[in-house]
């Protein structure tokens, strides 16, 4: 947790581009949400591998959503469950069940079906709110929050000087 | 926009999944041909080989080189082997873990072939080697019957006694060898715990050992600590002694009990054993189907077997009990999501080939008369899961360049969308020039015959249902015997041109109720009627001698020895009382010794007391009993004169009464008188 923490502050006051940083918050949400072993995410890991997309917070990002993802699971399924049984959407999944690729896909699974179209109805708000936060809070916060104590604590950490170092090398 | 790109993150994407793509391409054909092999030995009870398994890529595809699946029953054969399979492959739903093969060609393929090395799975090796021994001597001694059956047939229409006797699997052969089995495992146990038992002569040195050790009083407390010493030793060995007997009883009781249960067995199995022939080689409805058996050799009988076998082995293949389960459990778990299946005109079941195709030698028929030619086989929609493609599986086996043959054709569907499964087979040939088939009795030949054969089998839930007929044509029939019954049987045939034979099976698969019957049988039977019942009483007899014979080989001499048992069981119990008294034996310590002395005298003087204090006791008594007497009597007295003095004043009160009732009476008398 405080490894995280530290992650997350390290990122949070250090240069990178607030766009990059919430683009890797917003790509970050299929890894974690969906199943990981699913072709998607091949073509999210790609896509991350080659816009110049924040890994730290990719990675950051991946393993939170995964974490949160223990807990929305139940509703993915459901959402899932309801969108596969709706009977207006029956045609089409009907129309995608008969090719290999979408079927290679596993778009008939309700947690990966749930997880997916939820990770991208949020991906497009996750960018947008991520990077206003993270505008306000270094124009606004920064300078306060680097005074608390914690922050001074997590700073002294050798986790955060570990990051540090290889923020430098990178 | 080139900005947003991140060059090198695509390079490393590039690199690592082309890493991990060559590393896949180098490691799947080891891991498929290890999956092959452990899967494939699981499904078929034996070792599958594979030689090699390479991946080819336009069109995706695999070749499979040198398959040999063993057979479980005889692992220095081959189930099925090929040379070579070459199947294509559907890449996307191979994402999906689903293998869908289009088509698979196989070349070089042998049933029955010989192995260089057993094919049993390694945890039952032994067994299968003892299995593959046994089978061997099985096969050995059938020829040998055969050999012998053929000299002996000449004057026979029945099978010999003995010819039945090693042809039939006993049940008394089974319970004797069972019983021999037994006996020689117990004796050896029973031996082993006797030998290491006290005898007669140890357990008198026991009691010489014990009396010297407790006789006379302890002199000294050296010399108790020595009489100690030698009873505690003693007393080990009793109880080791004890536990030898005691061992030795369980032994001999748990050796009783099982040849007495075994030996019960043997002593039915005659009966039974005698019942089951009777049933099988008598005229009757069912025997008289043996004898149509007999005329067409063991040939028919052995091919329907190992068709049956073949059958029997490839069943739990078809049904995927495990698939099923599995399904009930994804459904139940639901937190895990789940996948919705929707109509597709692609149904993809998790192995699925499409179409296979080989060609196979035909074997031969009848026996050393060459093979008879080639069958085209095609199997359509192989899969444990009809239920997802909705299709059974199909067969089509075609004759092809066929000797002596017009057409042959197998057609098959094994049926398993339902939990139930049906499979059905059906077999259409024609016009089969057959020549020089020997014939199972009085060394008869089918010189020639132009036959045709229709059959069909349904197989239900491990029930079968078979209805075959033969029909033979052009009928010449002949016989190299000189004996008069080979005579008389080719002079019967000799009019008969044309004849059928039908044959039905029904029943378990393992044990069908098989029924052969042909309208030659009853032109024969009608000719040696009388022969027959004579012969067939004739073999009852000698089949209930053989039996007798054969209990008595395997029971006669153990009898004895069940009562030589009981003898023992008798002698251990006597031991091991003898023992016990032994035993119960104390050696008490040098101070108990003198506290006894001091108890005892003390014991002496209580009881003296004791005595004295009894007597004054009773005197005290006696007198009390005297007094209480003299009291007694003086009340009784008492009592007496009371009583006399009660009536006496009674008395004198009646007469004053009877006095004033007299003067009363005059009175009034005086009065009105």
């Amino acid at each position: 947790m405080f490894n995280l923490l530290a992650k997350f502050l390290k990122l949070l006051n250090g240069d990178a581009s607030p766009g990059q940083i919430s683009l890797g918050f917003a790509f970050a949400l299929f890894v974690g949400l969906t199943p990981f072993f699913s072709l998607h995410n091949l073509i999210i890991l790609f896509l991350v591998c080659v816009i110049r997309v924040n890994l730290g917070a990719f990675f950051l990002g991946s393993a939170v959503f995964t974490l949160i993802a223990f807990i929305v699971d139940p509703l993915m399924i459901s959402v899932g469950e309801s969108l596969l049984n709706n009977p207006d959407l029956t045609s089409l999944w009907t129309g995608l069940y008969q090719s290999d690729v979408w079927r290679a896909f596993k778009f008939n699974h309700t947690l990966l079906l749930g997880s997916v179209v939820t990770a991208s109805v949020l991906f497009i708000p996750m960018v947008i709110v991520s990077r206003i936060i993270i505008s306000v809070y270094r124009e606004r916060l920064m300078k306060w929050f680097e005074k608390l104590q914690i922050s001074k604590m997590i700073k002294a950490s050798k986790f955060y000087k570990a990051y540090e170092k290889l923020g430098e090398l990178s | 926009m080139m900005k947003w790109i991140r060059w090198s993150g695509l390079a490393g994407f590039v690199v690592v999944v082309g890493l991990i793509a060559a590393l896949w391409l180098l490691a799947i054909g080891p891991l498929m041909k290890m999956a092959v092999e452990k899967y494939g030995s699981e499904a078929v009870g034996a070792q599958v080989n594979v030689e090699e398994i390479s991946l080819g890529f336009s069109p995706l595809s695999l070749t499979i080189t040198g398959v040999q699946v063993a057979d479980k029953d005889a692992p220095m054969e081959n189930l099925v082997s090929f040379d070579t399979a070459v199947a294509t492959l559907e890449p996307f739903p191979l994402l999906l873990g689903h293998i869908i093969i289009p088509d698979v060609k196989l070349s070089g393929v042998g049933i029955g072939t010989t192995r260089q090395y057993s094919g049993a799975l390694s945890f039952d090796s032994n067994e299968q080697q003892v299995e593959v021994e046994k089978d061997k001597l099985d096969e050995d001694t059938a020829t040998e019957n055969v050999t012998e059956s053929d000299s002996t047939a000449d004057s026979q229409v029945l099978p010999s006694a003995d010819e039945i006797l090693n042809r039939e699997t006993l049940l008394t052969s089974v319970h004797g060898e069972a019983f021999e089995g037994a006996y020689k495992l117990h004796k050896k146990a029973i031996d082993d715990a006797i030998s290491s038992l006290p005898n007669e002569q140890g357990l008198k040195n026991y009691e010489a050992d014990l009396n010297r050790i407790l006789k006379g009083k302890f002199k000294s407390v050296d010399d108790f600590k020595q009489r100690k010493k030698e009873f505690d030793a003693l007393k080990a060995q009793f109880k080791k002694d004890k536990q030898a007997i005691a061992d030795a009883k369980m032994a001999v009781k748990n050796g009783k009990a099982d040849l007495e249960q075994k030996w019960s067995q043997l002593k039915d199995a005659p009966k039974q054993d005698l019942t089951n022939l009777k049933g099988k080689y008598t005229l009757d409805g069912v025997g008289a189907s043996n004898l149509a058996a007999l005329l067409f050799g063991e040939d028919v009988g052995g091919y329907a077997e190992t068709a049956l076998s073949y059958y029997e082995k490839l069943r739990p293949l078809l049904v995927d009990d495990e698939a099923k389960a599995e399904k009930q459990a994804l459904l139940d778990q639901r937190l895990n999501g789940r996948l919705v299946h929707f109509k597709s005109d692609n149904p993809l079941p998790d192995f699925w080939i499409k179409t296979l195709s080989f060609s196979l030698t035909l074997p031969e028929f009848p026996q050393d008369s060459g093979s008879l030619g080639q069958v085209i086989v095609k199997v359509q929609d192989i899969t444990q899961q009809q239920d997802v493609i909705n299709a059974p599986i199909k067969l089509w086996v075609t004759g092809q360049n066929l000797k002596d043959i017009s057409s042959l054709a197998i057609t098959g569907v094994l049926d398993h969308r339902t939990s139930t499964g049906s499979d059905s087979f059906s077999l259409d040939l024609k016009q089969w020039q057959l020549n020089n088939l020997k014939l199972g009795v009085a060394g008869l030949t089918l010189l020639s015959s132009n036959t045709n054969v229709q059959g069909k089998v349904v197989f239900v839930d491990e029930q079968m249902n078979l209805v075959g007929k033969g029909l033979f044509n052009q009928t010449k029939f002949g016989s190299k015997k000189t004996n008069t019954f080979a005579k008389e049987m080719v002079a019967a045939l000799k009019s008969v041109e044309q004849f059928t034979v039908s044959m039905s099976a029904e029943g378990a698969v393992t044990s069908p109720s098989v029924s052969l019957k042909s309208d030659l049988d009853n032109q024969l039977k009608v000719a040696f009627d009388q022969r027959l019942d004579e012969k067939q009483a004739e073999l009852e007899n000698k089949l209930k001698e053989k039996l007798n014979d054969k209990l008595l080989s395997y029971g006669g001499k153990y009898t004895e020895q069940l009562k030589a048992l009981n003898l023992t069981e008798g002698s251990l119990k006597d031991k091991g009382k003898a023992l016990e008294k032994l035993g119960k034996a104390k050696l008490s310590s040098y101070e108990d010794q003198l506290k006894a002395e001091a108890a005892a005298k003390e014991a002496e003087i209580r009881a003296k007391a004791e005595a004295e204090e009894q007597r004054a006791k009773e005197k005290l008594e006696a007198e009390k009993a005297k007094l209480k007497a003299e009291e007694e009597r003086a009340k009784a007295k008492l009592e007496a004169e009371k009583a006399k003095a009660e009536a006496k004043a009674k008395a004198e009160a009646e007469e004053k009464r009877k006095e004033l009732e007299r003067k009363a009476k005059e009175k009034l008398k005086k009065i009105f008188g």
